[in-house]
């Protein structure tokens, strides 16, 4: 279990940076960049053939999260004259070429053998215990500072409504969560049940999925209906909850990722990788939010709305969605590094145009222009695998490959639901959406 | 206060400097001398000259498709001219980008007011103020005291201009949530954020109500009257009439006329090409 956390929480950091650079890109300055992937690409294999070559891992890091950026400069270059959805165009056809090289120029990138048994992070680090105590320190100071954004945010959710009422909402939020929970997990176990007695035939077994999720579904949309008219802070008091029981399940991931800390020798390769990663995505989420706060991220949110505006003020616009483009490269490369240490292994396969793609899930799930979002993105696609993965095979009726094309589908549903319902992503702004020009 | 002049049709007193004898003791802050712009094969402003005097309201006037708005793209070099020259405050610009053009002091709106409508009110009034130590991305880094402390004189002064438009209460709204006339507004007042030598008005008065059309003008006189120079696109002639000092005339991207508001209502050219015949 801890094993699989602290996998989990690796990944989770890695898409999050990947997430934020697109985040700046994209979110942030309007940017089409279906070519993300091509910035990984470059990020990790600089980083590893340097490392082999006996340069230190976070002088690598840096030359790779130089080349990478470079690669926006280039491609800036060569595009940002143009419409932006030339951008798009060129940016999904360089990651191709970049894949394609690495595939076939096996002198220096060994193509589809892969290289291996590069050096990583902290792995050969023998911590006494007081510096894994440190180590422990940082991580809880990384988790508290977030907690602490999350809680101010949270109150200032609820601060317009009066306590009695959150008071009395609440605890018929919490009924509601835990019934839909208990039945959610009641129809799993007998889907369970019946998948590994073979009971009934697979479509059967298919037709009681179906049914008995069609069934909560439609009536706990009667139920919601019914009691956000008899409760006047309903919908604050569900937010009070949700967050709650999410804040609860995060600090038992902390707790295990701690504890991973704790026993760092069982797996210092992984242990010392989570706590880089979380460190590294902790700098990169703070730099970013005071870049996007400060008159630098002004103009870049001014490009995104009317560059015509932003250069009739006097903004070079050209040179700032350059740096942008470079800026989001070179933190898609640290990605690359960190994915790289992750796998162990880097082969072209690594870098398909569907990690560019799981990268934009990401930053669209969580509301584009919005770090935290992003951030939260990356959560839900990791919660997402992980559930899928273990949950799925047992209680449906489906094979493997069946299975990883439903998982798929899923997600296409999902975000299409997302894109009616709330087509500004879970953290972004619904009145963004309806401003005119 | 201007001279009398025949030109209009014939291209030899265009190339020369207008306005040369004027008795005016006022500079020339903005010229432009034989302004072309071809699209395609159709010649849309044709050898266009213009003149702004220091501390002026300069008036562009001309019939729907005349080439104005094309003639401050080119003021401005948001479109290239194919040929011709734009002098600004003594210098040649017209090789210059268009961001380099506004940090000089030329800053220009649009026929339709543009604002960025997902930033606050009061972010669009900051954005547009010169040489921020914060918009270099190092100094985020390397100068946070002193870009907060930019940050904070800025919004001064950009409260101080929003209360003089009586958008104060708006600062923290969405500048998208703004109607038709507050955007012309808060584009006037971000346009003065710049604080620039000359300001581009383009039509700032279509499309709004009479009695907001009224406090535009007055917002000008008053800008005007602290010194800013204007050159203002407008087809409602009471508002050319009661604002400018002087006025241009195009028509099928030449120059027509040029005058007094009163000299030019009653140009016989003028009317022509307003009314036909």
């Amino acid at each position: 279990m801890q094993g699989y956390i602290v996998f989990l929480v690796i990944f989770t950091a890695i898409y999050a940076v990947f997430g934020l650079g697109l985040n700046l890109q994209w979110g942030y300055t309007g940017l089409i960049n279906f070519g993300h992937v091509a910035f990984m690409v470059l990020g990790a294999y600089t980083t590893v053939l340097l490392s082999l070559r006996g340069v230190p891992l976070i002088v690598a890091t840096m030359v790779g999260a130089g080349v990478a950026a470079l690669l926006g400069l280039l491609i800036g270059f060569a595009t940002l004259r143009l419409r932006t959805d030339y951008l798009a165009i060129v940016t999904i056809g360089v990651s191709e070429l970049l894949r394609l090289i690495a595939l076939n120029e096996q002198w220096l990138t060994r193509g589809t053998f892969g290289i291996q048994r590069f050096p990583l992070p902290l792995a050969n680090f023998i911590p006494t215990m007081s510096v894994r105590i440190l180590m422990m320190a940082v991580l809880t100071l990384i988790v508290g500072m977030g907690y602490w954004r999350w809680w101010k945010w949270l109150r200032r959710q609820v601060k317009d409504i009066p306590s009695e009422a959150l008071l009395k909402s609440a605890p018929t939020a919490l009924g509601y969560v835990a019934s839909l929970g208990i039945l959610v997990f009641g129809i799993g176990a007998i889907a369970k049940h019946l998948k590994s007695s073979n009971a009934i035939p697979d479509w059967g077994l298919g037709l009681f999925l179906v049914a008995a999720f069609a069934i909560v579904i439609v009536s706990y949309h009667i139920l919601t209906k019914r009691v956000s008219t008899k409760l006047s802070a309903w919908s604050s008091g569900l937010l009070l909850v949700c967050h709650f029981l999410l804040a609860a399940l995060g600090l038992w991931i902390f707790g295990v990722s701690a504890s991973a800390i704790y026993d760092y020798d069982q797996n210092p390769a992984k242990n010392g990788l989570m706590f880089v990663s979380v460190v590294t995505l902790a700098l990169i989420f703070w730099g970013l939010e005071r870049l996007v706060e400060s008159p630098w991220g002004r103009i870049l949110k001014a490009i995104r709305e009317d560059e015509e505006v932003a250069k009739a003020l006097g903004k070079n616009v050209f040179w700032y969605k350059l740096q942008s483009l470079m800026l989001g490269g070179a933190i898609a490369g640290i990605a690359g590094a960190l994915y790289a240490w992750q796998l162990t292994t880097v082969f072209p396969k690594n870098f398909e145009p569907l990690v560019t793609f799981n990268a934009w899930t990401i930053v669209v799930l969580g509301g584009a222009g919005n770090n935290t979002g992003t951030l939260l993105g990356a959560a839900i696609f990791w919660a997402y695998e992980a559930i899928t993965r273990f949950i799925l095979e047992d209680i449906i009726p489906l094979n493997e490959s069946q299975l990883n094309a439903f998982r798929i589908m899923v997600i296409g549903l999902l975000l299409m639901g997302l894109m009616v319902w709330r087509p500004q992503g879970i953290l972004g702004k619904k009145e963004e959406l309806t401003l005119g020009r | 206060m201007v001279d009398e002049r025949s030109k209009g049709t014939e291209e030899a007193d265009l190339s020369s400097p207008p306005l040369s004898p004027s008795p005016s003791p006022l500079p020339s802050l903005l010229s432009a001398k034989a302004l072309s712009k071809n699209f395609g094969g159709i010649r849309v402003v044709d050898r266009a000259s213009l003149d702004v005097r220091q501390g002026s309201i300069t008036g562009l006037i001309g019939p729907n498709g005349a080439g104005k708005t094309t003639l401050f793209n080119l003021l401005s070099n948001f479109i290239r001219p194919n040929d011709g020259e734009v002098i600004f405050a003594g210098e040649p610009i017209q090789h210059l980008q268009p961001h380099q053009i506004a940090q000089r002091g030329l800053v220009r709106t649009f026929q339709v007011a543009r604002v960025l409508s997902k930033l606050s009110v009061m972010e669009n009034m900051l954005l547009a103020a010169q040489n921020q130590t914060g918009e270099n991305f190092w100094n985020v880094w390397l100068r946070p005291g002193q870009s907060v402390r930019e940050e904070r004189h800025h919004r001064e002064r950009a409260s101080e201009l929003l209360e003089s438009v009586g958008l104060a209460h708006m600062a923290q709204a969405y500048a998208g949530a703004l109607s038709g006339g507050q955007r012309k507004l808060l584009e006037m007042a971000r346009a003065l954020m710049v604080r620039p030598k000359l300001i581009l008005l383009d039509e700032p008065a279509a499309g709004v109500n009479p009695t907001l059309i009224n406090q535009i003008c007055d917002h000008i006189i008053r800008w005007n009257q602290e010194g800013m120079t204007f050159l203002v696109i407008e087809h409602n002639m009471d508002v050319i009439m009661s604002l400018c000092d002087r006025v241009w005339v195009l028509a099928e991207g030449r120059n027509l006329a040029s005058g007094t508001p009163a000299e030019v209502q009653h140009d016989p050219k003028v009317l022509e090409a307003y009314l036909g015949q």
